[in-house]
C-alpha cells in the first residue's frame, strides 16, 4: 500500500477543512479536550502536588513524588511489569498472528465465522471471564480434574495465584488483539505476491520473512501496541490470579488512588507510565517507517 | 404515577445538591456493599414513605474520597471508626440529636464511649468484627493459636491473608507486642524482617472474598474478616475461627450524618429503625458480624450466637484502630517493598 502515489496538493481533498469541516469534528475535539487533554492536565498538575491528613491535595508544589518514583523498589517493579507485557506480547505475536494469517487466508463465509468466534468472548464481562479462569486453573479445578482423571499427572499442579495463572490471564485477555489487526492486514495481502516469491525461487522460510512478514508488518505493530501498552498497566488479572502476591505498576498506582489515598504520588507513577507509552508508541512508528522505505 | 415521578424528580434534584421541600421523602445513604440488606430499606421505606437512594463504596478510604469531593448530598454515611475518628475531628460530621433518636439503649455498654467518638455525639454503631485465625480442620491437625502458628513453615503456599496493608502490620506489630496505633519509622522497620519472612508463605492476598480460596481447597489457613469466617462456619464446621493469643482488634462500623446533609431528619429516622432489634436481627441474619445491639442479640438463634466467627470467644482486651493520617504511606511503602521482593 506505500506504493500508493501521494495526493498531489492540487487534489480537491487537500483543502483545508471549511467550517463544515470543523463543524463535522466537533464533537470529536470536544470529546478529546474534555477526556483526554483535561484529565491528563489534572494528572500532571496533581503530581506536583502533597496531600494533606486526610489524603486531600494540597496544592503546593514539590518534587517529591518524581523522587518516589525513581525509588528502585517502584523502578523494580515496573521493570517487572514491563517483563510481563514483553512476554506476553511476544506469546501472542507467535499464537495469533498465524490465527490471523489463516483467518484471512479463508473462504468469505468461514472467514466471518471464524472472525465472530474471536469476538464472542468480548459479549461476556471481563471479570466474569476472569473468574472462569479461577475455576478452571484451581487446586481442585477443571483443568487438574481432567489431567489427574487422564492419569497426566499424580498430584494437582500448583497453577492458580502462580505467575504462570498471570501470563495465562494475561495472554487469553489480549490475544483477540494481536489477531485483528494482523488479519486486517493479512487480509489484504495480495497472494500473487507470495506466487511471485514462489516462482522466484524463494522457499517457505525466504517467502515468509521477505514477503508476507513486510506486507503484514503494519498489522503487527499495530497488535504489539494494543498488546503490550494495556498490559502493562494491567491490575485486575494480577490482583485476581495472580493473588495479589506479585505487584505490577497497574496495582501500585490503583493502591495509591484507593487504599493509600496519596492521589499525587499515584498521579506521578501515572504520568511516568503516560510517558512510557509515548514513548513506545513513538519507537514503533520509528521503528515502522524506517522499514518501509 | 404522579407521586412516583415526584419522587424521581425530587431524587434528581436532591443529587444535584439543590433544595426543594419536595425532597423531604428521601434518603441518600452511602453504605459498604454487601452490608444493609435489602428487605431492611424496603421496610424503611414502606413505613416512613421515605425512598432510598443506595450508593455503595468498597473501602472506608473510596468512602472518604467520594464523600469529600462534595457532590452527592449524603444523608447517612456508614464509615469505619478510624475514619469517623477524622471526619469528626475535621467537622465533617452533623452532631446527632439524641431527641429525635430511639433505642440508643440498645446499644451494649462495650461499644458506647469508644475512642473514636468518646462522648457518642456524632456515630452510632452498625456492626462490628474482629480480624482472626481461620483453620481449616481438616486439614491442619496441630493447634493453632496465635501467629507465630500461623505462619509456620509447614503452612507455606497453605495461607490466605486479608490484602490490607495495615492489617498485616498490625499483626507484626502484635506479634513483637508493639502497639498497633503507633505507626513509626521505628516500629515499621521492627516489622519489617518478620513480615519479610512471613510473605513468602502467602499463597493469595485478597480481601473481598478470603473465604473462596478457603472454601475451594487452594488454601488450608488464613487471616480473614470474622465475618468471612462465620459464614465459612456455616458452611461446613471443619472451618474454626480464633483470635491470635499475640492481641487482636475489633473494627466498629458506624452510621453518621455528614455536616452538609440535605435530609437530617430523614437520616436520623433511619438511625432509628436500624435500632430496633428486630431490624437488626435481619441485618445480623444476611450479615454474621458481631451485632453490638445487645436487644437484637436476645432475638438471635442459639447457632448463630454460638458463631466463633461472629462472637469469638476471648480473654483478650481488644483494640480499635486509631487516625494515623500520613504515617499511613509508611504502611503502604512497607507491604509493597515486601511483596516485591517476595515475588522476585
Amino acid at each position: 500500500m506505500q506504493t500508493i502515489g501521494l495526493p498531489g496538493t492540487a487534489a480537491p481533498h487537500a483543502r483545508k477543512p471549511g467550517l463544515w469541516g470543523w463543524l463535522l469534528l466537533a464533537p470529536m475535539v470536544l470529546w478529546l479536550l474534555l477526556f483526554v487533554v483535561v484529565p491528563t492536565g489534572i494528572l500532571a498538575v496533581y503530581s506536583f502536588c502533597q496531600r494533606d491528613d486526610l489524603g486531600r491535595v494540597v496544592f503546593s508544589f514539590t518534587w517529591d513524588n518524581y523522587v518516589r518514583v525513581f525509588d528502585p523498589i517502584y523502578l523494580n517493579i515496573l521493570g517487572r511489569s514491563v517483563a510481563y507485557a514483553g512476554l506476553t506480547t511476544i506469546i501472542c505475536v507467535a499464537v495469533g498472528y498465524p490465527v490471523g494469517w489463516y483467518i484471512a487466508r479463508r473462504p468469505a463465509g468461514l472467514r466471518n465465522l471464524l472472525l465472530l468466534l474471536v469476538m464472542i468472548p468480548f459479549w461476556t464481562s471481563f471479570l466474569i471471564r476472569t473468574y472462569a479462569w479461577i475455576a478452571i486453573l484451581k487446586n481442585e479445578g477443571l483443568l487438574n480434574g481432567l489431567l489427574l482423571s487422564a492419569g497426566a499427572i499424580t498430584a494437582p499442579l500448583e497453577l492458580l495465584y502462580t505467575p504462570v495463572a498471570v501470563v495465562i490471564g494475561l495472554v487469553y485477555a489480549y490475544l483477540p488483539f494481536m489477531i485483528l489487526p494482523v488479519y486486517g492486514s493479512a487480509e489484504k495481502v495480495d497472494n500473487a505476491l507470495v506466487e511471485a516469491a514462489h516462482d522466484l525461487g524463494a522457499g517457505p522460510v525466504r517467502a515468509f520473512s521477505e514477503v508476507i512478514i513486510p506486507l503484514t508488518l503494519p498489522g503487527i505493530a499495530a497488535g504489539v501496541l494494543l498488546v503490550f501498552v494495556p498490559a502493562i498497566g494491567m491490575f485486575a488479572i494480577t490482583d485476581l490470579m495472580g493473588g495479589a502476591r506479585v505487584p505490577m505498576i497497574g496495582n501500585v498506582i490503583q493502591n495509591q488512588f484507593f487504599k493509600a489515598r496519596n492521589w499525587p504520588f499515584g498521579a506521578a507513577l501515572g504520568v511516568v507510565f503516560t510517558l512510557m507509552f509515548v514513548f513506545t508508541y513513538l519507537a514503533v512508528q520509528w521503528h515502522g517507517r524506517r522499514s518501509q522505505r | 404515577m404522579k407521586k412516583s415521578c415526584c419522587l424521581i424528580l425530587a431524587g434528581v434534584l436532591a443529587l444535584a445538591g439543590c433544595k426543594s421541600k419536595e425532597d423531604a421523602k428521601v434518603l441518600n445513604l452511602f453504605a459498604w456493599s454487601e452490608y444493609i440488606p435489602q428487605t431492611v430499606l424496603d421496610g424503611f421505606t414502606a413505613e416512613t414513605g421515605i425512598k432510598v437512594n443506595y450508593e455503595t463504596f468498597s473501602s472506608g478510604e473510596e468512602m472518604l474520597a467520594k464523600l469529600l469531593a462534595g457532590g452527592v448530598g449524603y444523608d447517612i454515611i456508614q464509615p469505619p471508626d478510624y475514619i469517623a475518628e477524622v471526619l469528626i475531628k475535621e467537622g465533617e460530621l452533623l452532631p446527632l440529636d439524641t431527641a429525635k433518636l430511639s433505642g440508643l439503649d440498645n446499644i451494649l455498654p462495650e461499644f458506647r464511649g469508644m475512642p473514636h467518638d468518646p462522648q457518642d455525639a456524632y456515630t452510632v454503631p452498625y456492626m462490628t468484627g474482629s480480624v482472626g485465625i481461620v483453620v481449616n480442620t481438616e486439614r491442619v491437625t496441630t493447634p493453632v493459636k496465635g501467629f507465630k502458628d500461623l505462619f509456620k513453615p509447614e503452612h507455606s503456599g497453605r495461607i490466605v491473608v486479608v490484602d490490607d496493608g495495615r492489617e498485616l502490620v498490625v499483626a507484626a506489630l502484635y506479634t513483637l507486642g508493639l502497639g498497633i496505633n503507633d505507626i513509626t519509622p521505628e516500629n515499621i522497620a521492627a516489622a519489617r524482617p518478620l513480615l519479610a519472612s512471613w510473605f513468602p508463605m502467602i499463597k493469595l492476598f485478597d480481601s473481598d472474598s478470603p473465604k473462596t480460596a478457603l472454601l475451594n481447597g487452594d488454601v488450608d489457613l488464613g487471616y480473614v474478616w470474622g465475618g468471612e469466617a462465620a459464614i465459612l462456619w456455616d458452611e461446613d464446621k471443619k472451618f474454626q475461627y480464633i483470635l491470635p493469643e499475640e492481641g487482636a482488634h475489633i473494627f466498629v462500623d458506624v452510621v453518621a450524618i455528614p455536616a452538609k446533609a440535605p435530609h437530617p431528619d430523614a437520616a436520623h429516622a433511619f438511625i432509628s429503625y436500624l435500632l430496633r432489634p428486630e431490624v437488626s436481627k435481619l441485618i445480623s441474619d444476611e450479615f454474621p458480624y458481631t451485632n453490638p445491639n445487645g436487644a437484637a442479640r436476645k432475638l438471635l438463634t442459639e447457632d448463630q450466637l454460638a458463631n466463633p466467627g461472629s462472637y469469638p470467644k476471648t480473654e483478650l482486651a481488644l483494640d480499635t484502630f486509631r487516625h494515623i493520617g500520613e504515617s499511613g504511606a509508611l504502611i503502604d511503602e512497607l507491604v509493597t517493598d515486601l511483596k516485591n521482593t517476595s515475588g522476585q
